[in-house]
Order: structure tokens, then sequence, then C-alpha cells
């Protein structure tokens, strides 16, 4: 599955980052990491979500979300 | 030992470098609670034992990649300017995202001395940080908890930063794993082989083996053998493990509570009602702006008055030429003052603008905006730029640089000036207050509706006509809310008043005087009516092109040119047009008002709103045409911008004009 289908208040696992190679970078940067643990706080319906990721939180649009592979907790 | 040490502020986004600058230095810069705020280094200077300090802030960044213009303008600074000593500002509060920074920041090798920001939030979430433990961790760099808002731990900080300098770095080596390792060190060789003078051989070693592309580029190796694929996954997963260690060394959680931030998110954040709580914020700032502004202008009116009367006595009584008591009274004195006494309204609108920013509710604004803004192929991070535009157009075009391509950047900058800047709230206020009675500031409201309307169709039409569309996905930090700094609020404003106040005393000055002669002369010399001078034969011109927008009378076109000097212009004009120093209250208001209807009996709350309408659109002012000059690094994008923007106004304002008079 992919992050935009992640769930409110659910725990999950990156597996696999698919999105351009700079956005890539710039994700690993900010600690999302193929295994790193992340929580869904918020989302809309269709569109962007809010996730803690390693203390801290980060809003990720549609795009980036559908293109990053995750795995439940 | 040197008498001067050269240190750079260095840190993530939103961990108050720039508090923490503004506090050693006594410096005044702008400070906001979202990432994106500083764009451009700032170097300050302070003192400390004896020895002086020249302090550099720098953009925030969360790694030392060159993704982004912020990225590139920190690393330079770091790597090229003669830094001494690097102060890490790190948000204790989010220890792990910030260590990533400082791993690298160390393999530099320049000696780096940690400042640990927001330890009250850490405190106030139940977390405890090892502070013996982790400088340990670290390689032995001095570990100092300061509060950057509460001035604490500075002079500690300084101290530490002279003492390290004069010890100088121990190595710190992070351990990759040996396939990793025997490369960086075959690239050290190669490295210092060839460039024998060059600092940081072990950074330089890194980034080839990440096939960064700068670092590539200025310093060629042949190192293909070596380098076979880019190795930067790994090391930044090697890093993270590092840092995942130390967390669990030096951080404990006391107490598992649940944040005010996630409570306030859950509301300010809802799928639903995010956006209308937003427009509600929104319509809350500018009802005040109008309502409670109003009521303060009132007092600085009856000074205005009471100060040109007491000059055109003085100037009479020593018998001044009269041309120049009506240059001083009517022109200068009108002039400028007349847009003074708008201080009041543009002060709350800034209160209210601090506030946002501070608390760090406008970062969850481009995430509340990113469904809209997506639909015209923006990311909801261009909503930041637009908002700042409300204050001031400038700063909000040099903002847009936040944003990832130069094609979202353009648009933004296109649509910013489609925000009303404070400058256009006198406009506003005076013809509103003219001609909508007690729904004036319903009038004035509606204009800011207006602008975004105009703004997100105009992203919308552009985003058809673009070729090669780029999936412009929002990433940003949501920071945790914070009570805003009442000195960082103070700072924000007093900046904002000062630039208004100097904006009066210079472009407004210099406009209230060009306006004042082009007013009372013409061909013929000195005249009796304005009506006969150079500025009515100018606008005479311009008449039938604005008639059928309803505002086709000579003294506004002259008021249409002058205000893309400054859009507070337009006010000026119509002060000096009409001989009225305070164009906002009662008496001023009925002159103004008696003037418009002399020149022409039909002009009514119609007129006056298609004037509005046309003030907000058509021409930036001279100071923003020249910062998206800048930006862009474009004229004939530019002039295209110009263009758009007028026809736009004129065709919208003519539309108002033609269907209104139907009814």
């Amino acid at each position: 599955m992919t992050l935009y289908d992640a769930k409110v208040g659910g725990e999950y696992q990156i597996r696999e980052l698919l999105v351009e190679d700079a956005v890539t970078r710039r994700l690993e940067a900010l600690g999302l990491n193929e295994g790193t643990k992340i929580l869904i706080l918020n989302r809309k319906k269709k569109g962007a979500l809010i996730l803690k990721v390693r203390g801290t939180r980060l809003a990720l649009g549609k795009h980036i979300a559908s293109h990053i592979e995750i795995r439940e907790m | 030992m040197k008498d001067h040490i050269r240190v750079a502020c260095v840190g993530n986004p939103n961990c108050g470098k720039t508090t923490l600058f503004n506090a050693l230095t006594g410096s005044r810069l702008k400070v906001a609670n979202w990432p994106g705020v500083t764009v451009e280094k700032v170097e300050g200077k302070t003192e400390y034992e004896g020895v002086e300090i020249q302090l550099v802030d720098t953009p925030g960044i969360y790694s030392l990649t060159c993704y982004t213009i912020e990225e590139k303008v920190t690393r330079n600074c770091v790597l090229e300017d003669d830094i001494d000593v690097i102060i890490n500002i790190v948000d204790a509060s989010s220890l792990e995202r910030n260590l990533y920074l400082t791993l690298q920041l160390l393999e530099l090798g320049k000696p780096v001395v940690l400042a640990l920001n927001m330890m009250d939030i850490v405190k106030e979430r139940g977390m405890e940080i090892d502070l013996h433990r982790l400088p340990e961790m670290l390689g032995h760099i001095p570990v100092v908890p300061v509060s950057a808002a509460r001035r604490e731990g500075l002079g500690i900080l300084l101290h530490a930063v002279i003492h390290h300098y004069e010890e100088g770095m121990e190595e710190y080596l992070l351990d990759y794993p040996p396939q990793i390792e025997d490369k960086i060190e075959k690239l050290q060789v190669m490295f210092r082989a060839q460039y024998p003078t060059h600092a940081a051989q072990r950074w330089h070693a890194i980034k080839l083996l990440e096939m960064d592309e700068e670092v590539t580029k200025d310093h060629p190796i042949q190192v293909t053998d070596i380098v076979d694929r880019s190795y930067e996954k790994e090391i930044i997963q090697c890093k993270y493990a590092h840092i995942e260690t130390i967390v669990a060394e030096t951080l404990f959680y006391k107490k598992g509570r649940r944040g005010g931030t996630d409570r306030a998110d859950a509301l300010l954040t809802h799928p639903v009602w995010g956006i209308p709580i937003f427009l509600l914020i929104m319509a809350l700032v500018f009802f005040l702006t109008f309502t409670v502004g109003d009521a303060l202008k009132g007092i600085l009116e009856m000074g205005l008055e009471a100060l040109s009367e007491a000059v055109r006595g003085i100037l009479q009584a020593v018998h001044t030429a009269s041309w120049l008591q009506s240059l001083v009274v009517d022109g200068i004195l009108m002039g400028v003052g007349g847009i003074l006494t708008f201080l009041p309204n543009i002060c709350i609108l800034f209160l209210a603008l601090a506030i946002l920013e501070d608390s760090g509710y406008m970062a969850r604004v481009a995430y509340v905006m990113d469904s809209v803004m997506g639909k015209v192929g923006l990311s909801g991070k261009a909503f930041l730029p637009m908002i700042l535009g409300f204050g001031c157009t400038v700063p909000a075009i040099m903002a847009t640089r936040a944003l990832e391509t130069e094609s979202d950047r353009r648009k933004t900058m296109l649509i910013t000036p489609f925000m009303s800047c404070s400058a256009r709230l006198p406009v506003y206020v005076l013809f509103s207050g003219m001609f909508f009675g007690k729904y004036s500031a319903l009038a004035a409201l509606s204009m800011y509706v207006v602008g975004m309307v105009i703004a997100i169709l105009s992203a919308l039409v552009i985003n058809r006509f673009q070729k090669g569309k780029a999936n412009n996905s929002l990433l940003i930090e949501l920071p945790e809310y914070k009570r805003p700094n009442p000195r960082t609020i103070r700072i924000y404003v007093w900046n904002k008043l000062k630039d208004y106040l100097t904006k009066a005393g210079t472009t407004i000055f210099l406009a209230s005087i060009v306006i004042w002669f082009v007013l009372n002369f013409g061909p013929a010399g000195l005249v009796e009516r304005p009506a006969d001078s150079f500025g009515a034969i100018l606008g005479r011109w311009l008449e039938p092109v604005l008639a059928p927008a309803g505002l086709g009378m000579w003294q506004i076109a002259v008021a249409l040119i002058s205000g893309i000097s400054a859009k507070e212009v337009v006010v000026t004009s119509f002060s000096v047009l009409f001989g009225v120093g305070d164009a906002g209250n009662g008496a001023g208001l009925t002159a103004v008002m008696e003037g418009l209807r002399a020149a022409n009996p039909d002009f009514g709350p119609l007129n006056a709103y298609c004037l509005m309408l046309f003030c907000l659109l058509y021409v930036p002012c001279a100071a923003t045409l020249a910062t998206v000059k800048k930006e862009s690094g474009s004229l004939v994008f530019t002039l295209k911008m110009m263009a758009f923007e007028l026809i736009l106004a004129w065709c919208a304002a003519v539309l108002v004009f033609q269907i209104g008079s139907l009814f």
C-alpha cells in the first residue's frame, strides 16, 4: 500500500520511496528512510496529509504520498 | 589569539537561528514560526571577553546538499567564507531530526558548538536530555542549553565559541560500514593529492561518494572506479542509524503527554473546517484593521489639522511667498500627512500578521490551502507568499524563493500583487468611507476577497496554457504552536511601521512635491485652477480610455499614474487635488466628495468601487516591479506582467461598471 491509502491514527513503516530523485533525497534528509516508523496525524479525504516522523510533523501532498510505499505495523 | 572570529549560525528552518542572532547582536531581523523566513545570509557583530565576534545568520536548512536556494546559500557560506566556528542551533524538542544536520556539520572538520534551543518545550512535554552523554557521543563538542527568546545562556554560548575555537576541534569520525569507509578513505587520499590546500577533505570525499552535483563539478577528480554509483542513500541511512543510538541514550520520556499542538491541529487542520476557519481568521484580521484602526485614526487627524494650521500661520507670519505656502501646506503636509493618518490601520494589520506568523499557524495554511492551490497547479506552499502579500508585496515576492521550481516561482510572483497590500489600504479606507457609509468595512473587505479570487483564477488560466506541468507536491514541516513572543512581535511591527514611515518621508514626500507642481503649473506658468495644469492636460488624454470603466476624469488619470510610484500616492494625489490634508475625517471626506462631484456630477458608489478595483489590479508599485525584475532576472517577464495586470484591471473595471450601470 502507499502512504496515500493510510488511515488517520495508523502507525506504519516506510518500505520504499518512489518519488523523483531530488524529492527522495529531501525526504531522506528529513528522516523518512526505509524502515522509519510514522504515525498519521491528520489527512484530507483526497489530498495532503500530516504525519509524525522522528518527533516532527510533516505535511505531504498527494503526489508524494501516493509514491511512498508503506506497510502496516 | 585572534582578536576577531567569524561565526556562522546554522540550523534547521524554524529552530530559532534568527531569534538567537537578534539576541546576540541586538539586530532587529524578522523572525516567524514557519519554514523559509530568512532567505539570505545576514551579518552582525558582538563582543565577548575582548574578542570581536562577527556573526552570520544563514537560511534554515535540513541538510548540506544543494537542492534548494537556501541550502546553496548556507552551504557556500559555511564552506567558502572564512568561518572560524559554527554555532549549530538545534531545536531540542525535535532532537532526532536536527542532529542529522549536526552530523554533516561535524564532518566539515570545523569547530562546532551545539546550542540547544527550546529546552522549555522539552520540559513541558515531559522529556529529558542527558547533557553529559550528548557531547560525549558527538565528539566532545560543547553543548550549551540556551533560550534565544528569553535571552538565557547567551554568555555561556559565546564563551564556549571562543574557548572551542582556541582549543580546536577533535576529529570526529562517524562509523560507516567498512565498504563505504574504505571508499571514503581512498577518495580522501585522491582529493588531498589534487587539492592539498583545501579544508574539509573528508567532507569533500563523502560528497564525491554521494555524487553531489556541485562538488563533482567544482572538483573534477577521476573517481569512476571508486564511485560506481551514488552512495547517498546509504550515507543518509548510516547517519540516521547513528542518530537513533544517540537519541536512545540521551533522550528520555518521563511521561507521554499529548501536546497542545496536536489538539489545536485537530481543529485548525480539520479536513472540512480547515478552510472556513482560515477564511474566518483572515476576515477577523481585516475587520479589526478597518474598525479599530479607523477609531484610532481620528486622533492623528486632529493632530495633523492642528499642525497644518500652525505651519500655515507661521508661514504667513513671516510673509512667505504664497506659492511656497501652498507647496508646503497643500503639497507636502497634505500629501505626506494624509498618508500618516493611516498608520493605526497599518499597525493593526501588521500586528495581526505578526501574531499569525509567530504562532506557527502559517505552515498550517499551506496544508489547508493545498487542495485549492493544487487545482491551479501550485502546492499549498505557494500560498504563503500570497498571505505575506497582504502586508507588503516586496517581501512576499522574495519569499517565493522557498518554492522548489522556477516556473512555480514565476507563477506565484505574477499573482501575488493581487493580494491587497497595506499600501492599498488607504485607498480602500478613503473611498469606501466616502461612498459606502455604514457598509464601508464590507466594501473594503470585498476587495480582499476579489483580489484572492482573481489571483487564483489567473493561476488557473496560466496553468491551462502551461506546457510540461511538474508534480508540485506539498512538502513542509509543521512547527509546534507557541505563544507569540512579545519581543518578536514588537520587532516585526516596528520594522514594518519604520518602512511605512520611511516611505512617507521619501517616495511619498517626493511624489507630493511632483504632484503639486504638475497640478499647479501649466504651459502658462503658475495656474489658478488645476484644470489648466500640465497634470490636467496629460490626464485628459487618458479620459477616453478610462471612461468605459466609469473613471473618465483627468483627476483620476493623474492619481492612477502617480500611484505607480507607491499605491498610497493615489490618496496623496486626491488630497493635493482637492486641498484636503486629512482625507480620512468627516470634513476631508466631504471636501473630496464635493471635489469629485463638482468635476463629475454622476460620480457615485459604482464609480468609487471601480476605482478601488482598478487600484487593486493595475500595475504594482515601482518597488514591487524592481523586486520582480531582480528575483525573476528577466525584464521581459516583468514587462509582460505589467501589461497583463494593466489589461486585467481595465477589463475588470469596465465589466463591473457596465454591468453595474444596468441596474
